[in-house]
Order: C-alpha cells, then sequence, then structure tokens
C-alpha cells in the first residue's frame, strides 16, 4: 500500500511498514546515519537519525531507522534540539574515531570541526582509529554471509569487534562483505600474492584462487568453489577453474568457432 | 500425592499448621542471605549440635528474612500458647542459652526484639500463638521499624519456612492459584487485576492487568511468561529476599497469570548472583510439581503449566526486556528498538508473544485474587494502588526492607522507619531507583514515593531501592560511583550510552580531581541531556539522572570543586 507521509513540511509517497530513512534515502532528504544498511533489519545503535516525529499532535524523538511510514505522519529532520543532540554526537564520535576522514566531513556539515572529549588514540588499533562500532561488519558477516567470523568483544566502552579470542579466524571467507558495508573505510584487507590478508581480522589470510588461464588471482578459493557448487546451471568443466574475465573470453571464442562449423563440440 | 480439590488442599494446610504450630518449642532460624552473611548459618549449625534432629522436645527449622536486616541473625521461638518471639544480633555463643531457656519454658528475654501474639497472613489466615511476655518484650506493633509498615507482599516472610511448601499453603497459600483456576475465567481474573491498580514493580509502573489482556489478546499457539528476576540495582534486594523468604508466592503469582494469559510455559530470568534464591526457586518448583501445582491439569483442571529457571550471566542490562529475552535465547544480552514489543508476535521469546513481570508484581497476585480488588486497590494513593517494597540502605540508621503503602512520604520512611542517619548524623539526600534514579534532597522528603511524584523530582521508582546519603556524603563521588556502575553496565551499541557515559565518567574525574572548569559543568550537563535524550534503551535514557539530579540539587559541591 502506498501512503504519503510529511517531512520537512513537504510530503512524500512512502510504501506502508516502510521506514521513514528508507524514504529520506530516495528522495534525497539528508538524515546522517551509520548503522543503517538497507539489506539488513533496522539497529537503531548510531542514533545520529533520530527526527521529530509528530502523530496525533504528538511530538516526539526517534530514529529513522526504525520508525515506519504511516498515513499522517509527520517528520522534522532538524529541529533546534536534534541539531543541539547531533552536533554533540558528532563530538563523541571525532574522540572515539579521531582518524576517521568520513566522521570529520560528516561533523563538520553540522560545523562540529573540535570535539570537547578526549580522543582515544591507539597506534596499535586494528581499525586504524576509525571504527565507530555501528556493527555493520558483524551483521552482514553473521546475517548475510552466514560465516560469523567476527563479532563484538567486551562490552560498554572495552567494546571492540575482531575475530574470537584476537586469533586468525578459520570461519572467514575473505569476502569482504565487511569492507563493503564499513561506513567510516576502517576495516584493512589487502590481497598479497595468492592470500587476501585481513588485517584488522587479526591477520586473517584467506587463499585465493589462481586463474588456471591466466595466473592471475581472482576470488577467495573456498568462497569461489561454494558458489560455482550451488549454481543453478553448473559451470562447464573447462570454466569453472578460470576467472570471470577469462571465462568471458572462452565463452567467446567458443560462439565464434561454432559459428565457423569448427571448433569444440557444445553439446556433449 | 497431588492436589486436586480443596479437601486435599486443606489437608496440607493442616499438615503444614502442626510444622508452625507443632505443640512443641519452634526455634528457627533467620536464614535470607541477608541473615546468613551476619552469621546466621553458624547459629542454625550450633543449635543443630545442641537439639539435634527429631528432637521430641523441640523443633528446629529455618525461615526467611522478616526485613530488619540490621539486627540479624534474628531467631523465631514458638513457645506453644506463647507469641512468637523474635530475638535479635543472635550469634552462635548465644545458642545454649536460648535451649536452656526454651527448655524452661521462657525466652532469654534480654536479646529479644519483639513479641508477635497472631500475625495476619493477609490470604485468609490469622495465626494466632497466644499471650505473654507483655512486661519485658515490645510488642510487634510497637516497635518503630515496623509500625509505619504494612506487609502484604512480605507477609510470610521471616515467619514460614520457605523450603517447605506445607508451610506456606498453612497461611492460607495456593488457595488464590485454586479459587482462580477452578472458578474463574481468564478475563475475569485480568478483570480483577485491571481493577486492582496493580502496576509494574520493576519501575516503569506499566499496568499489570493491561500488559496481561494484550498477551492474553495475541492471536497465537505458543506463549510465555517470564518473571524478571535479573534485580541489579546497587543496594537493592528486595526481589532476592521475596525469592528467598517465600519463593511459592511467586510461583502461585505466575500459576494465577500463566491461566489468565494461557501460557504453558514460564521462566524465571534470575541473576547467577543469586545462588540461595535459585537454590529455593528449585526447591520450592519441585515441591510444586509433586503436589502437582505445576505440570499437567493443574488442580485437577485442564489447564497445564510449568516454570523452569534460566540464569544470567552477570550483565545488569539483561533486566531490560530486549535484552533479557536474547540472554535466555542464548545471544549476547543487547537491547534492540521497540517495537516490536515482547508482547507483539515475533518481539518475545522465540518470537511468542511473551508477558514479562518483576518478581514482585507476580508476588502481589495471590493477594489480589485471595482479597479482591477492591480491598488491594484500597491500599496506597490513587493510581498508585498497593504496597511496595524498599531496601532501605546507606547512612541511615535501621537497615533494612521496608514495605509501605505507596503515597508514603520519603520523611516517613528515611525518619520515621529509618530513624534518620546513621550514628546521629544529619541525612542529606536519598538515591531512589539505582544508578537510573536520581539523588533527592531533605527538603523534598515530603515527596510522597509513588511513580509519578518521584519524576517529578528527576528520579523514579526504579525497583526499590533507597540509599540514605548524610551530611558527610560527597555527592559529586556519588554521581561517579553511579555513572561507574552504568558505564561499565552498558553493553555497548549505541554511541550515547557507551561512548558518553565515559567521558561524563571521565568529566567526573576531573572535577574530583580539582582539574575541572566551569566549562566542563556546563559540558557535563549537555553530555548528560544529550545521552538521556538519545539512548536507545532505558540503561542509557535513564543513567544520566544521578549527575542531573545532583547538579539541580547540590550545584554548590560542583562549583566548591572547580576553579573560575
Amino acid at each position: 500500500m502506498i501512503l504519503e507521509v510529511t517531512i520537512n513540511g513537504k510530503r512524500y509517497r512512502a510504501e506502508e511498514g516502510e521506514t521513514i530513512l528508507s524514504v529520506a534515502i530516495r528522495e534525497k532528504i539528508e538524515i546522517p546515519h551509520l548503522c543503517y544498511e538497507a539489506s539488513l533489519d533496522p539497529y537503531g545503535a548510531c542514533r545520529l537519525c533520530m527526527v521529530e516525529a509528530v502523530r496525533r499532535g504528538r511530538s516526539e524523538m526517534t530514529t529513522a531507522c526504525t520508525l515506519r511510514a504511516a498515513e499522517g505522519l509527520e517528520i522534522v529532520t532538524d529541529t533546534p534540539q536534534i541539531v543541539k543532540h547531533r552536533k554533540i554526537l558528532f563530538e563523541l564520535y571525532l574522540a572515539e574515531a579521531p582518524r576517521s576522514e568520513v566522521i570529520k566531513r560528516m561533523a563538520a556539515r553540522y560545523g562540529v570541526t573540535k570535539t570537547r572529549f578526549f580522543k582515544r588514540v591507539d597506534p596499535a588499533d586494528p581499525l586504524g582509529n576509525r571504527c565507530v562500532l555501528c556493527g555493520l561488519c558483524v551483521r552482514a558477516c553473521n546475517e548475510i554471509m552466514g560465516a560469523g567470523a567476527i563479532n563484538f568483544i567486551n562490552r560498554g566502552p572495552y567494546t571492540v569487534v575482531n575475530t574470537p579470542y584476537f586469533e586468525p579466524s578459520a570461519d572467514c571467507l575473505g569476502c569482504g562483505a565487511c569492507v563493503n558495508v564499513c561506513p567510516t573505510a576502517a576495516i584493512d584487507m589487502e590481497d598479497i600474492g595468492g592470500e587476501r590478508v585481513m588485517r584488522s581480522w587479526s591477520g586473517t589470510r584467506v587463499p585465493l584462487a589462481e586463474c588456471e588461464s591466466c595466473g592471475k588471482h581472482y576470488a577467495p578459493k573456498a568462497l569461489a568453489e561454494s558458489i560455482i557448487a550451488r549454481l543453478e546451471t553448473p559451470l562447464r568443466e573447462e570454466t569453472a577453474k578460470i576467472c570471470p574475465e577469462c571465462r568471458g573470453k572462452w565463452i567467446a571464442r567458443e560462439e565464434i568457432l561454432a559459428k565457423r562449423g569448427g571448433g569444440i563440440e557444445h553439446a556433449r | 500425592m497431588k492436589i486436586r480439590t480443596a479437601a486435599d488442599l486443606e489437608a496440607k494446610k493442616q499438615a503444614g499448621l502442626r510444622k508452625l504450630q507443632p505443640g512443641k518449642p519452634r526455634i528457627a532460624v533467620g536464614l535470607a542471605t541477608c541473615g546468613k552473611a551476619v552469621g546466621g548459618a553458624k547459629v542454625y549449625e550450633r543449635l543443630h549440635e545442641i537439639i539435634g534432629t527429631d528432637n521430641p522436645e523441640i523443633d528446629l527449622s529455618l525461615v526467611g528474612c522478616i526485613g530488619y536486616c540490621c539486627e540479624e541473625p534474628l531467631v523465631n521461638i514458638t513457645l506453644p500458647g506463647k507469641p512468637l518471639v523474635i530475638l535479635q544480633k543472635v550469634t552462635a555463643d548465644d545458642a545454649e542459652e536460648i535451649v536452656r531457656a526454651v527448655e524452661e519454658g521462657g525466652v532469654p528475654e534480654g536479646k529479644a526484639l519483639c513479641r508477635i501474639p497472631s500475625w495476619d497472613h493477609v490470604t485468609g489466615c490469622t495465626l494466632t500463638y497466644g499471650e505473654g511476655f507483655e512486661r519485658n518484650i515490645p510488642a510487634y506493633r510497637d516497635v518503630p521499624f515496623f509500625s509505619h509498615q504494612k506487609k502484604v507482599v512480605l507477609r510470610n516472610a521471616g515467619l514460614i519456612n520457605p523450603e517447605d511448601i506445607d508451610e506456606y499453603i498453612a497461611v492460607g497459600g495456593y488457595a488464590a492459584a485454586q479459587k482462580a483456576l477452578t472458578g474463574m475465567t481468564p478475563d475475569a481474573i485480568i478483570e480483577e487485576v485491571e481493577r486492582s491498580g496493580l502496576r509494574g514493580r520493576g519501575g516503569a509502573g506499566f499496568p499489570t492487568g493491561l500488559k496481561w489482556r494484550i498477551t492474553r489478546d495475541a492471536k497465537t499457539d505458543k506463549k510465555y511468561i517470564i518473571c524478571n528476576a535479573d534485580e541489579g540495582d546497587p543496594g537493592a534486594y528486595m526481589n532476592r529476599n521475596e525469592m528467598e523468604s517465600d519463593p511459592h508466592m511467586l510461583i502461585e503469582g505466575m500459576i494465577i497469570g500463566a491461566y489468565a494469559m494461557g501460557a504453558a510455559e514460564g521462566l524465571i530470568y534470575i541473576r547467577a548472583e543469586y545462588p540461595l534464591a535459585i537454590r529455593r526457586l528449585g526447591i520450592a518448583i519441585g515441591q510444586a510439581r509433586e503436589y502437582g501445582l505445576l505440570g499437567e491439569e493443574v488442580f485437577g483442571t485442564g489447564f497445564s503449566f510449568d516454570i523452569g529457571i534460566a540464569t544470567g550471566a552477570g550483565a545488569f542490562v539483561c533486566g531490560e526486556s530486549t535484552a533479557l529475552v536474547a540472554s535466555i535465547e542464548g545471544r549476547a544480552g543487547r537491547p534492540r528498538p521497540r517495537p516490536p514489543r515482547l508482547t507483539d508476535i515475533g518481539g518475545g521469546l522465540f518470537g511468542y508473544p511473551t508477558d514479562l513481570n518483576n518478581v514482585e508484581t507476580w508476588c502481589n497476585v495471590p493477594v489480589i485474587i485471595s482479597n479482591g480488588s477492591g480491598w488491594y486497590a484500597r491500599i496506597g494513593a490513587k493510581g498508585n494502588s498497593g504496597t511496595k517494597v524498599f531496601s532501605l540502605v546507606g547512612k541511615v540508621d535501621r537497615v533494612g526492607l521496608v514495605e509501605v503503602p505507596l503515597g508514603t512520604s520519603l520523611n516517613t520512611i528515611v525518619f520515621e522507619v529509618g530513624n534518620g542517619g546513621a550514628g546521629g548524623k544529619k541525612v542529606k539526600a536519598v538515591q531512589t531507583g539505582g544508578p537510573s534514579g536520581g539523588c533527592i534532597p531533605v527538603r523534598l522528603f515530603d515527596t510522597p514515593v509513588d511513580y509519578e511524584s518521584l519524576n517529578r523530582v528527576g528520579s523514579i521508582m526504579g525497583s526499590g531501592g533507597l540509599v540514605v546519603m548524610d551530611e558527610d556524603t560527597d555527592m559529586v563521588d556519588i554521581a561517579r560511583y553511579f555513572i561507574n556502575f552504568a558505564t561499565t553496565e552498558s553493553c555497548g551499541k549505541c554511541v550515547p550510552c557507551r561512548e558518553g557515559l565515559k567521558h561524563t565518567l571521565l568529566l567526573l574525574n576531573k572535577i574530583l580531581a580539582k582539574k575541572a572548569t566551569r566549562k566542563d559543568l556546563d559540558t557535563l550537563a549537555d553530555l548528560s541531556e544529550t545521552i538521556a535524550a538519545t539512548s536507545l534503551c532505558g540503561l542509557g535514557q535513564t543513567a544520566p539522572n544521578p549527575v542531573l539530579t545532583t547538579l539541580a540539587y547540590f550545584r554548590e559541591e560542583y562549583d566548591a570543586l572547580v576553579g573560575r
């Protein structure tokens, strides 16, 4: 069902049950956020997307990522009160992740360029003093990939994200979903030779598959094998162990040869 | 033997009465955790050495705690036809004197706290003990610590053996459950609870009957009820005593609730730091099963219900409803945004609609059913019916558990019941509601203790901790203590709580080290407001209260610590 909600005095169409943050992102209305990912359930941890919601004459501050669109709902994204709280939250973020350029840029949009709070700078931080513990990497790893290689460790101000016991993880697929969803580019991942090194995750190393055709390392080996094994239409044997690029070339060459009436037979 | 009929229950009642009034002297030692902590177990052991087991002349038993914790160890003596006499501050060395006096038909009057000629167990049973000792032992109702109290939830605490179901049945126990299951419809029970005006005793004060109705109306094949026994506020131990002194009262409340809401399974989520309460609940559940009060076809009806125990792992935040459910499910105890609420389909335990009530809320249920909502609603104040148990601790003269009607003033509790500051010191403030509450200055002590009035002065009811502070208490240090507690107990999920409380603590350390400026005080106030306004769950939303209230009421103590 399509309904209408009002955001900052303008009316917008929304699907029933859709979150206000989702509407805002689609309509390019700026609401800062760090822990939101469309493919995951609302989490409500970063508290930046707090907006004022007015319903039946009653207004309350709530997070846009957890607020569901409903007919007649009125939203104000930047009341003086919200801006005041958001500025303090940005000060907290600047102290927590002093090396994050993303946080600096987001805070600067609210005129916050300094923090009154003690900045934590740890030269040995595997996440480069850029992590804000939004939890997206943990949730992508557990809820989307089903790998469970990383999770929160400790609680309260001592919380960090890493592998169990800070040991290299045998469960890490090397898929890089964590790197992909991280809003502050905090996770250090690099392919070195035949291995993908997850430096942030206790130096976890994941072997990469080597293309039998061009010799390039193209994907984490176990991940590539498990995906190929799950395909509805299996790959042909000749293409199963080559990189996607070489596979494309191989198929194209086969097509051309077949049209010329020569080459390897298609059907077996 | 399973209890099926009223006659079965009556037979157990008579058996229980023979234990409480055995026709020979009975000595019972107060053995809740508070009594054990000051040597109660040693007193029991020594008495046991002297009296032995199955002594034809004297019975030795144990009871929970009547609440006068600062006078413990307490020992009850019942001589046939004489009042029940409570002895105070008993040591193992007193054991011989006690036994000798009892053998001679008396009590060591010098050690007596009070005498109880008869006791109203509220649920339709008044036990008459007898007359005597009027000259040298004050009556219970004349002891100032007791005279302002009204025992409803603690009606049996310290007077019956919590490890013996017969004694609970003797004083009217399980009669309410039988009345409910065999004579009332679920709707009638919920209406009765609604009319009683009972509100959640965990601190938020949500109407219990309404919560039950929402759970009952949820259309699913399965529902859960849970008892929140994750009591963890510093200085608060009401629930612990309720479970250690009268565990069957909780079980009976849950049976009635389960029948009203249509739940077949109940859980008690209890913190692992309460080993004695866990043990006594385990014993009580076992006895209730043996008597057919839990399990299949309770009271011979078609209703089946059982209770399990789930223990916590030391996290304060697991008292928050969504974190509590996560903890039971085997996940980390981190709150999630609501809705969905626990009572919603998809929101409760394993996704089933779940009713969660605090220990004391459940404990109020049997008496509402047995005495009626009208009786119950007349206790307390308008919109705040019933009693509340408080643990009166800190720098107060008489430390203990206090049960008073809601609406009783802080003055009455702290000065009449508690006798003011310990050692004659001047009382300065009282902290209500634990780390989530606020510090209320003595000039506001005419505030009635009810949910709304406490909110108005910047504090909360909370679960019932009352920590008294005197003239020597440094209020900034008190704020730091509670912020330190909240910081280490934050789950770490949302930023204002995790980071904000950490910086609040750093600021308070700086202020106490006399290195802060006026600007730091402004920062402290701003930060506290943001934490309260933007945190995800109740822990963060209320954690700044100790700072906000001390800033409001004791600003001069902060000012004295900062430079210009």
